[in-house]
């Protein structure tokens, strides 16, 4: 669909006279390589204002931009065909607005997520949207990133308030304000979170915050099979109790929630084989008074739960929330699914997973955000020589084929050599026709990402 | 010209046919702008409508009746059939006005409208002749009624009714389901009773007018007497004047608003009186006119007369309870479900009365879904509005065999023969009773 | 004629009885819940999607505008026929298709009342947790197509947070399925732009949505004051303490006496106002809850603090609040409900600033809102039979509106925007703003077939009648070409 002749030499002088030299540069390009493709030029707007001008030429020009956060998922998706510029939100970092009486918060989309939660947390109060070090508001929106908190505060799409953002034709356009409750408007923070950057960029969003709660206990109960502990959550479903982290971790799993160095980077290999097998854990986390959580212990005491003490609490969170980075770290050949199913699907999931795995010679490690129905599981492999790229797609197409039609699971990471071989974002309950036409009303020249996402 | 603009200039052409301009109401009992101003078309009674939630059309919902009241006062739509059609398929029983907010008076509307439809409005030949006949001649006529009532029986019992049942000859001439409907005419008429005092047994307690009520005396003589007995057993003195009428409840629904206040002001000669404690009866839809008559002769000079004789009026259940019962002689141990008449739950608030009696003789009360919503009996309407009156009949029996009762206690007696016909359509065979039969048994 | 052979079409795909084309019956259509007017000249009963589609398809070809009906309780005038067209009311596809307790989830056909599927839903203890003051009569593909709230939804969320999969027809009669069971489908999230188009994109023919669990236990605590401000107060108090209730709703005096005179709850009738508050969760935390939030109240000035002692008390509490604005009806011929929101900081010195204009146009205005959300709902009460009464009515609406948004808020936060605050978008947002939703809108409903005029501003205006008995708005009728 790109047409128009793109006239790519000009493209440094063109942006340094709009931006002003210092928000353009063409050295150290390697730290914004994607896929091993390099861009043409880096681009730091100093302003919001700057970025609407900036597309307009872009999309004249025909210029492909990659917006850029903290560079943190940018791995996702096809690769991208050609990068003339990578827009970087960089020093687009400030706090616009911060209403702690009205628990409400506005950011620019290249603030640290970690330095946002840190403000919050001054005033005792919690930004739900969890990325580690290093991503920013706008890449973590892009990205639909979710955590362990997800079961108790919900998605982004559920307290992200508004968003300002950018076509790629240059036009600015916002969904939502500055309140908790507005309808005016069509519901524009529902397109741009998850869209990977490919409908616009981001400049700034709005997010509504909780309280921090006083205190959290949480329970580690561990069961032998994944069927028993499915039981437990299907109680636990229908109980009074509302966890604020409800996480299913597969034995394999356990592996990663530690600090121990791996032995084998290029391959799954536990620890010394240990006397004591490794059982599925069920990880619970309450939030409230004593009297609250002591009537959650008993409530639990059938399940014989172990209680974490306050700093074990903050390491397991730490690295549960870090699990997905830990396994990439250890394995660089490690393929991440993000799943989403029906809840009374999860255990069919799981086994899938682990069935598909074992077939192609990789080992599934799950963690299974068991009250919302979403799954991050790596498929990592088990043998001594590097996998082929077409195992990866195998075992995706295998595991995909066991899941049932409303189900996706998303391949989130996988080797570059591996990306030609497969469909990365496997199939969607949703309309894709409409998601096309959506594409190509908010970035008509296909400038944003091209590639990455809805390819024709 | 583009389709578009031809429907646009349909539009118009239906706003042509539908100009506003003078009221189309006129003479007496004109529907005000004060009664139907206080809808504010919010629509929290749609689904509390009996007829809206049958036919999901906004034309037979309360919200609808009242907005086509006020086109026609605006002029915009005139008394004609279609007005007619869907003023006529509301089974005036007040569900709406208890669901309603803001306070409209709903009953009060839809009376007027048909009191000017009557004024307004010539219905087929036939229709006209049968409505005037039977509300102008027969209900406040008792030597009338009794005259039919006598050849209805001869009907029932001669084995008449038998062979046009079986011969199929009333399907063929659509009154099967009418037939069913029809009360058995009793072999004496309580009519006989009128005069007389019933002294109430050990210590007096209250005296009472009683009110027998017209078709009631004729095919409920025997509830009649089981409501002096129970009210007697509990130390009430009974007195069933002479001079009382017919109280004017279908003439009024129906729009004969003349008719009705000629008998409301008999009644209240008749009744109105130091002596009585109260005015007792133990039909809902007279219990809701009786304590209208306020409304019905605010024209009329004697208009205090009639509120000092509404607040007297008191359904039996109401009254019952009010003062207690005397401990029953048999308990009853069943588990029941109770209806709520409209007239009793929307047009007089009376709820928990009938309810705590059952309770206090033993019964356990089972709830069904939507107990207050209409049977659709509606006075007359099982006979008017035949089709509409079953589906919404068909859906009530669902409601009653969705629980365990094993017997259906109401509070007037045209709910009775309604249930009574439905169980008979479901195939179910669950007893229906007045609470009054229920109370009777146990004294 | 033009018209009797699209009614005969119509009659072909849906039956006879199911279609409406005479003048009589088709101005039974031409209202809701709220003062905007606009006569249909079809309206059609479908039974299921197939006859959707087909309707669809017909109206496209004869370039017939469609314009999606509920229950007709919407307060922006979103199912009214802006020019002619056909009144596509899903009245009869009021079934509920699957209650999947495994999954959490329930799907609907979009006519279902929203009280009615919580009803269905409590034998097995779950509840829908959207809870508009209207859900004994709304229905739930208005509840998707207005984004609804209600109290509730200051913990629970609105509509948007609840509904994961939709099945839509779209406007060339295509069938489309976005999102499904699951939490989030792979791509962009379809169901959540949907959800608050008012109709504009497609006509929902089926809902999934979440279900949740009754709640083991729940307080109502009635917090009375006698000055206004000290109840405004208290909001700002209870959101910085980090309490957050089920529901935080406030009434004023001069509303609360209307509606004490319909339910009899026992509404204080002579304070300046009262929170209604609710907890619910636990029976620990409510408890302990409870005690702080009443310790909070009488911080802030309440004067009294009451915990409804049963369920019957509760209950009636909570009908004078979900009845409240039909219950203006008993004082007010017309009331004209706004539905702004404001940042919670702000509520004081935005009661203050109604209570001003109010004073400048000599009109009553009553208070009722969503305390917790800072979503409120002046009242403005008039006479819509006195022309003058009438004007300064709208032009007071405005001036608090326009207030809204210079602190920071919004024109609306549950109501939608339909035809009758389209006028003010323009002032929230910037015309590039608007082209970008107006081009969202061109991807589901190219030739604006779908309820046409809504929701975007049109570029001019003209007048309506005023009828009696009822205040026609000074609605934006456009004739010229909207915003594409
Ligand atoms: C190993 C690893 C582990 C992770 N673990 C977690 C975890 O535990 N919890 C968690 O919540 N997240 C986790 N993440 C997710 C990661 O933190 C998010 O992807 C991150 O928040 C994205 O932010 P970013 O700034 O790095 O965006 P980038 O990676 O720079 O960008 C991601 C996508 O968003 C687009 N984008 C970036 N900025 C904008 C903008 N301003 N406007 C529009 N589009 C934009 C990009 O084009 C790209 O498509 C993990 C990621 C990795 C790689
Ligand atoms: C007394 C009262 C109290 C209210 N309280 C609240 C409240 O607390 N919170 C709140 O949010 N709202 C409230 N409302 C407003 C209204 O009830 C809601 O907006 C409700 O969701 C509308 O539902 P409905 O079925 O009546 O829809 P309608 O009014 O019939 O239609 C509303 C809009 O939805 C569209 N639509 C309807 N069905 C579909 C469908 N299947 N597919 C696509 N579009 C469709 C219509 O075209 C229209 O634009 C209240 C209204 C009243 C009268
Ligand atoms: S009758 Fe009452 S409930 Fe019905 S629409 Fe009118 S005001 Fe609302
Ligand atoms: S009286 Fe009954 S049938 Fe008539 S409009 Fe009211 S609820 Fe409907």
């Amino acid at each position: 669909m790109s047409s128009g002749i793109s006239i790519r030499h000009d493209i440094v002088p063109q942006l340094e006279q709009l931006l002003g030299p210092e928000a353009v540069f063409v050295s150290d390009l390697q730290r914004y390589s994607i896929d091993g493709v390099l861009p043409t030029a880096v681009a730091r707007p100093g302003s919001a204002e700057q970025i609407p001008a900036l597309l307009k030429i872009a999309n004249e020009q025909n210029w492909t931009v990659v917006s850029f956060g903290g560079g943190t998922r940018q791995q996702v998706g096809q690769t991208i065909e050609r990068i003339d510029i990578v827009l970087s939100t960089e020093r687009l970092d400030k706090i616009e607005n911060y209403d702690p009486g009205d628990l409400t918060i506005a950011v620019q989309s290249g603030a640290r997520v970690d330095s946002v939660s840190t403000a919050c947390a001054q005033h005792r109060q919690l930004l739900a949207l969890e990325a580690p070090a290093g991503a920013t508001i706008g890449g973590a929106l892009a990205a639909n990133e979710s955590g362990p908190l997800r079961a108790g505060f919900g998605a982004p799409r559920d307290f992200c308030i508004g968003v300002n953002f950018v076509t790629g034709d240059g036009v600015k356009g916002r969904g939502g304000g500055r309140v908790v409750k507005n309808v005016a408007g069509y519901d524009l923070m529902k397109l741009m979170i998850g869209s990977f950057g490919t409908l616009g960029v981001i400049v700034s969003a709005n997010f509504k915050l909780f309280p921090l709660a006083q205190q959290t206990a949480t329970f580690i109960t561990e069961f032998d099979s994944v069927a028993q502990a499915i039981q437990v959550r299907d109680w636990l479903l229908r109980s009074p109790l509302a966890p604020i982290s409800a996480e299913l971790i597969n034995p394999t799993a356990s592996e990663y929630l530690t600090n121990r160095a791996p032995r084998d980077p290029d391959s799954w290999a536990p620890e010394a084989p240990s006397q004591q097998k490794k059982r599925w854990m069920l990880a619970l986390r309450f939030a409230g008074s004593d009297r609250l959580l002591a009537r959650c212990r008993k409530e639990l005491a059938f399940a014989s739960p172990r209680d974490l003490t306050e700093a074990e609490q903050m390491a397991f969170w730490r690295a549960v929330a870090g699990f997905e980075a830990t396994a990439i770290e250890r394995h660089r050949n490690g393929m991440i699914f993000h799943v989403s199913a029906p809840l009374a699907e999860s255990q069919n999931v799981i086994e899938a997973a682990q069935g598909a795995a074992t077939d192609y010679n990789f080992v599934a490690s799950t963690i299974a955000r068991v009250t919302v129905g979403t799954l991050v599981i790596a498929f990592l492999p088990l043998a001594v020589d590097p996998p082929g790229a077409t195992q990866f797609a195998s075992a995706a197409s295998h595991f995909r084929s066991r899941l049932s039609r409303g189900a996706s699971a998303v391949v989130m990471r996988c080797p570059l050599e591996a990306k030609p071989q497969f469909d990365l974002w496997g199939s969607t309950p949703s309309d894709i026709a409409l998601m096309r036409k959506i594409k190509r009303a908010f970035d008509p020249n296909n400038i944003l990402n091209r590639g990455r996402f809805l390819v024709e | 010209m583009s389709h578009q603009d031809s429907a646009i200039q349909t539009a118009e052409e239906h706003g042509h046919s539908l100009q506003m301009g003078e009221s189309n109401f006129a003479g007496p009992d004109r529907p005000t702008w004060e009664l139907y101003a206080t809808c504010v078309h919010c629509g929290l009674c749609l689904n509390h409508c009996p007829t809206y939630r049958v036919l999901g059309m906004e034309m037979d919902s309360p919200r609808g009746r009242i907005y086509q009241v006020l086109q026609v006062d605006a002029g915009r739509l005139p008394i004609a059939e279609s007005f007619v059609t869907h003023i006529d398929r509301c089974l005036d029983c007040r569900a709406c006005e208890s669901a309603c907010p803001s306070g409209v008076q709903y009953g009060h509307i839809v009376e007027r409208a048909r009191a000017q439809i009557e004024q307004h409005y010539q219905r087929p030949w036939l229709a006209r002749q049968i409505r005037s006949f039977f509300y102008r001649h027969v209900l406040g006529d008792r030597k009338r009624l009794s005259q039919i009532a006598t050849l209805l029986r001869f009907y029932q019992r001669s084995g008449l009714q038998s062979l046009a049942q079986h011969c199929g000859a009333l399907k063929l001439i659509g009154m099967a389901e009418l037939d069913r409907l029809q009360p058995r005419v009793d072999d004496r008429f309580f009519f006989e009773q009128f005069g007389q005092v019933f002294p109430a047994s050990g210590e007096r307690r209250a005296r009472v007018a009683f009110h027998a009520g017209c078709i009631a005396s004729v095919a409920f003589s025997a509830l009649n007497e089981a409501t002096v007995r129970v009210l007697t057993k509990n130390g009430i003195e009974v007195c069933v004047p002479a001079g009382q009428n017919c109280c004017g409840a279908l003439q009024a629904h129906a729009g004969f608003r003349d008719e009705a206040r000629a008998l409301a002001r008999q009644n209240i000669a008749a009744m109105l009186d130091d002596r009585f404690d109260a005015v007792v009866t133990n039909a809902a839809g007279c219990g809701s006119t009786l304590k209208e008559y306020g409304d019905l002769l605010r024209e009329d000079g004697q208009c205090s007369d009639a509120e000092r004789f509404a607040e007297k009026v008191k359904d039996v259940t109401e009254f019952l309870s009010s003062i207690g019962l005397r401990p029953p002689e048999r308990q009853m141990k069943l588990k029941a479900t109770y209806q709520d008449p409209c007239h009793l739950a929307h047009g007089q608030r009376i709820r928990n009365p009938p309810r705590e009696l059952l309770r206090a003789v033993g019964i356990e009360l089972e709830e069904m879904p939507h107990s207050d919503q209409c049977c659709g009996s509606a006075g007359s309407y099982n006979v008017t509005q035949n089709e509409l009156s079953m589906k919404i009949l068909d859906a009530k029996m669902n409601d009653v065999s969705s629980t365990s009762a094993e017997l259906v206690v109401t509070a007037n007696v045209g709910c009775m023969l309604q249930l009574r016909a439905g169980m008979d359509r479901a195939g179910l065979n669950l007893p229906v009773k007045h609470v009054i039969e229920v109370l009777d048994e146990c004294y | 004629m033009f018209s009797f052979g699209i009614a005969s079409k119509l009659k072909k795909i849906v039956g006879r009885d199911s279609v409406l084309d005479r003048a009589e019956d088709l101005m039974l259509y031409e209202y809701d819940g709220s003062l905007a007017r606009g006569m249909p000249n079809f309206v059609v009963f479908p039974q299921n999607t197939e006859q959707v589609s087909a309707i669809m398809k017909l109206a496209c070809s004869e370039q017939l505008s469609v314009i999606p009906r509920g229950a007709g309780t919407g307060l922006s005038g979103g199912a009214i026929a802006r020019r002619g067209g056909i009144v596509l009311s899903l009245a009869r596809m009021n079934r509920i298709l699957e209650i999947d307790v495994a999954n959490l989830r329930a799907t609907v056909q979009p006519g279902v009342v929203n009280l009615d599927l919580s009803a269905a839903l409590a034998p097995q203890g779950f509840y829908f947790a959207p809870d508009p003051s209207s859900q004994k009569a709304c229905t739930i593909g208005g509840n998707v197509a207005e984004n609804s709230g209600g109290p509730h939804t200051l913990v629970s969320g609105v509509t948007v947070n609840h509904v994961t999969g939709i099945e839509v027809v779209l406007p060339d009669g295509r069938i489309a399925q976005l999102g499904s069971k699951s939490a989030n489908a792979a791509g962009y999230d379809l169901p959540g732009v949907f959800v608050g188009s008012e109709g504009t994109f497609g006509i929902a023919t089926a809902i999934t949505v979440k279900i949740c669990r009754l709640p083991e236990s729940v307080a109502t605590l009635l917090s009375i004051y006698d000055d206004v401000q000290d109840a405004a107060n208290t909001v700002v108090a209870l959101t910085t303490e980090g309490i957050t209730p089920a529901a935080i709703e406030m009434l004023d005096g001069w509303t609360l006496r209307a509606v004490e005179a319909y339910v009899h709850a026992g509404y204080p009738l002579d304070s300046a106002a009262v929170l209604l508050i609710e907890l619910e969760g636990l029976r620990e935390a409510v408890d302990e809850q409870a005690e702080i939030v009443s310790a909070v109240c009488r911080r802030a000035g309440a004067r009294e603090v009451r915990r409804a002692k049963d369920e019957n008390e509760r209950q009636l509490l909570w009908k004078g609040r979900k009845t409240a604005f039909g219950a203006i009806g008993r004082v007010s011929p017309s009331y004209y409900v706004q539905d702004g929101v404001i940042p919670r900081t702000r509520v004081p010195e935005t009661l203050r600033k109604i209570e001003e204009v109010g004073k400048k146009h000599s009109l009553t205005i009553g208070n009722i809102f969503h305390a917790g959300d800072g979503n409120l709902h002046p009242l403005i009460l008039f006479d819509a039979r006195d022309e003058q009464q009438t004007r300064r009515t709208l032009e007071a609406g405005r001036e608090i509106l326009e207030f809204c948004i210079s602190v920071g808020g919004s024109i609306t936060g549950e109501h939608g925007v339909g035809m009758e605050k389209q006028d003010l978008m323009s002032s929230l947002f910037s015309d590039s703003e608007l082209e970008v939703m107006a081009r969202l809108r061109k991807c589901f409903n190219p030739d604006s077939v779908l309820n046409p005029q809504k929701l975007l501003p049109s570029i001019r205006t003209c007048r309506e009648t005023v009828m009696p008995g009822h205040a026609s708005l000074d609605a934006p009728v456009a004739s010229g070409a909207e915003l594409r």
